[in-house]
């Protein structure tokens, strides 16, 4: 009967088999073609990456071995430090202000009237700029004296300033700069973001009494929660992965005080041609960034209130 | 990293390149070859080059070349190393002349003695028909490893009629240091606590301010580097103390230049709008200050302290290892030709560096060119009092260990000696491996 029963169960199993399996073999044959490419040239430059922070080379010699060598003569290098400091400042400098403004230009442009339409699309402009041809005008807009934000302030009485030749100011300006470039990006974000919050929120609250500055705060800084993880991340990366306007602005000067990671990392494996610490400092920064970006995705998304509906 | 990337897509190419290579190879039997060439100032000069590689095809019939335009000296030296390190080296290079030291300290270069030697000459006949200037970075440990193709050196250039109007004859520039503070003392205008105009300008920015330092302490009787064996810089030595200390002096007492960094597109800048009276700038911009400076101008020598005498710059022509005989033989032609007087000649006058080959200077229309261009004439005679070239192992990273120090001076913080003391120290770091493996090497006692 036991027997029996078995029998007949067998066929039953192996066509659910062939079922489940049918569309598992189809999905992966039609991944197939992406992941080679990914392997190619994502995942296998980061095997790379990590093999050559862990190879030691010396002058002069063809023997390799293997350690942390390379991590450790890059954290005892100052000009690591310097880079990984600057890019912290570069952060806070640009991060919280591009928010802020983009915020602020977000509720202030949210109305849909034909002035704001027009408003908006001044503010987004910078953004169809490349970054390179961006830093490449604010060469002149930056020269002392005879370039164009010297040139205004002069008519407003200040003096002279040299925005990218004082070690104190450089950064600043291409903080400055990048704000610029950011904020109407973000603005997008938040303008798709405050689309979606329901009005009669708003109308609850003015029923309740609540003025402008409790309605921002209690529903549309909340409401806009997903927005904001989602745009801290982006700025997030971009802090680390955009440097065009040093190259063309400063190349890290002077005495490197505009020098970010990334600047860091081409200068060591391309003018010092030391691949093991470029290597090293490649791993240390793409680490910090995927765990900071981990950290605030958690908390941010934390304090999200999702629609219930 | 994007490097290594490009080595896998390089790897692709090669096999891609080597089974054309085979079909080609049946179907004709010119010899293929690649030349890789920057193009490190503005202008019309990619197209130059290729209608240049165009004539020496068709005086070449078993030759094909082609000229690949690779980007800024740095850009070069950058896609030179991926081609060599991908096993695909272009057959010659014209590199940045301070450049070649590191390809011949990591075995990747090919000496060029044997080519010369089968011509029938010897290595030294064949290096004199350049200027002496530039024989130190392309003949050096014992070998011919590069083949001088555009050069240059610094120059002082001034606004004439601000000369005049000061009291001063633009036509003798100043020629000492204490004739240099003197003169723009008297130039740099001020109004209130606002300097309206600076009485001298030089570049900050990383590479021309190594350039500038070089020509200073030159200037002052040194040498910051040892030409003969690239682990060593004198950065910590009176020569330089005193290069950077006029320097110092210029920006903080006498204030008649920023003290902040300019860019050297700032100081041309400066210049063509009359708020630099004077400026240090390359005989490679000789064209494009004579297209854009309204006001009169002349140029000088750099002054001196001690001595005249300045480094100089450009571009040589080299040959990576590992390229097939008939290859070898194909660029040696290109080479030998790029660098004859008349070619030589040409290029000198449509881009405004000079030309490496004496000969040149023979030709009658170079004559003619030197006699309706003053400014040209005063670039040449330099060539007398100039040296090589910095060029250490790691040279952009050693050089840059000054240069931040010198910029902390110019932007006042540092002072001169501490700020040298730093980058001597920087600098024996960045030398260390290659210090350890040479001149450290020491047999060890049974």
């Amino acid at each position: 009967m036991a027997q029996g029963a078995l029998a007949i169960e067998a066929p039953r199993v192996r066509i659910r088999a062939a079922r489940r399996l049918g569309p598992a073999a189809r999905a992966w044959l039609l991944l197939l073609p992406s992941i080679f490419f990914l392997c190619l040239f994502t995942y296998w430059p980061i095997v790379q990456v990590l093999l050559q922070s862990l190879r030691i080379e010396t002058f002069g010699s063809d023997s390799v071995s293997y350690g942390l060598g390379n991590f450790e003569r890059l954290f005892a290098d100052a000009d690591f430090s310097g880079a990984l400091i600057n890019n912290g400042l570069y952060a806070v400098g640009t991060i919280v202000p591009s928010i802020v403004l983009a915020l602020a230009l977000a509720v202030g442009l949210q109305e849909a009237t034909r002035l704001n339409a027009l408003l908006r699309t001044v503010v987004f402009f910078p953004v169809l700029l490349p970054l390179v041809a961006a830093a490449a005008l604010f060469l002149f807009v930056f020269l002392p004296g005879i370039g164009l934000l010297d040139y205004y302030l002069a008519k407003l009485g200040a003096g002279q300033t040299n925005w990218l030749g004082d070690p104190g100011i450089a950064l600043w300006s291409l903080v400055g700069l990048t704000v610029w470039k950011n904020a109407g990006y973000y603005m997008l974000f938040f303008l798709a973001g405050l689309q979606a919050i329901p009005q009669d929120l708003y109308e609850a609250a003015r029923i309740e009494g609540a003025g402008a500055w409790a309605r921002f705060r209690r529903i549309t800084l909340p409401l806009l929660g997903p927005s904001l993880a989602f745009v801290s991340v982006i700025a997030l990366v971009n802090v680390i992965t955009q440097v065009d306007h040093v190259v063309v602005l400063t190349k890290g000067g002077p005495s490197g005080s505009t020098n970010l990671l990334l600047f860091y990392i081409y200068q060591t494996a391309h003018e010092s041609y030391d691949y093991g610490k470029a290597a090293a400092a490649t791993v240390v920064s793409v680490t910090l960034l995927l765990g900071l970006s981990f950290v605030s995705l958690r908390t941010l998304e934390r304090g999200v209130h999702y629609e219930a509906a | 990293m994007q490097l290594l990337s490009l080595r896998g897509l390089a790897t692709a190419g090669l096999a891609a390149s080597v089974a054309l290579g085979a079909g080609l190879a049946a179907a004709q039997a010119k010899t293929e070859i690649e030349m890789f060439f920057p193009v490190p100032v503005e202008g019309k000069l990619a197209k130059e080059m290729q209608s240049l590689i165009e004539r020496f095809n068709e005086a070449h019939p078993e030759i094909k070349a082609t000229a690949v335009y690779t980007g800024s000296y740095d850009e070069t030296n950058l896609k030179t190393r991926a081609a060599i390190k991908a096993g695909r080296p272009p057959a010659a290079v014209i590199m940045s002349a301070n450049f070649i030291l590191e390809y011949q300290l990591n075995d990747e270069i090919q000496p060029l003695d044997p080519l010369i030697e089968a011509d029938g000459k010897t290595p030294d006949a064949f290096m004199g028909q350049f200027w002496q200037a530039l024989h130190g970075n392309a003949q050096f440990a014992g070998k011919v490893w590069a083949v001088p193709f555009q050069n240059s050196t610094p120059l002082l250039y001034i606004n004439a009629t601000q000369f005049r109007a000061a009291g001063l004859d633009p036509d003798h520039p100043p020629a000492t240091w204490a004739e240099w503070l003197a003169a723009a003392e008297k130039l740099t205008k001020r109004e209130g606590g606002e300097t309206k105009r600076w009485g001298l300008m030089i570049p900050e920015n990383y590479d021309y301010l190594g350039w500038i330092m070089t020509a200073l302490t030159m200037s002052n009787g040194g040498l910051y580097y040892n030409p003969e064996y690239g682990g060593e810089v004198y950065y910590d030595a009176p020569t330089m103390l005193g290069a950077l200390s006029f320097v110092d002096e210029l920006a903080h007492k006498a204030k008649v230049m920023p003290a902040a960094i300019t860019d050297g597109k700032a100081v041309s800048t400066a210049f063509f709008a009359g708020q630099a009276s004077m400026v240090v700038l390359s005989t490679g911009s000789l064209s494009f200050v004579r297209e854009n400076m309204k006001d009169d101008y002349r140029v000088a020598f750099v002054p001196r302290n001690l001595r005249n005498a300045v480094a100089i710059g450009g571009a040589s022509l080299m040959m990576p290892k590992g390229l097939s005989p008939e290859k070898q033989k194909a660029a040696w032609t290109l080479m030998k030709w790029l660098t004859s007087p008349e070619i030589a000649g040409q290029w000198s006058r449509f881009t405004g560096y000079f030309a490496p080959n004496k000969a040149a200077y023979d030709l009658p229309e170079m004559k003619q060119f030197i006699d309706s261009h003053p400014d040209a004439k005063v670039a040449l005679d330099q060539l007398k009092y100039a040296r090589s070239w910095f060029a250490t192992y790691n040279t952009v990273a050693v050089r840059k260990a000054l240069e931040d120090q010198v910029q902390a001076v110019i932007t006042g913080d540092a002072k001169p000696a501490e700020a040298l003391k730093a980058a001597q120290q920087k600098a024996d770091e960045l030398m260390k491996p290659y210090v350890d493996s040479t001149a450290l090497k020491l047999p060890a006692a049974m």
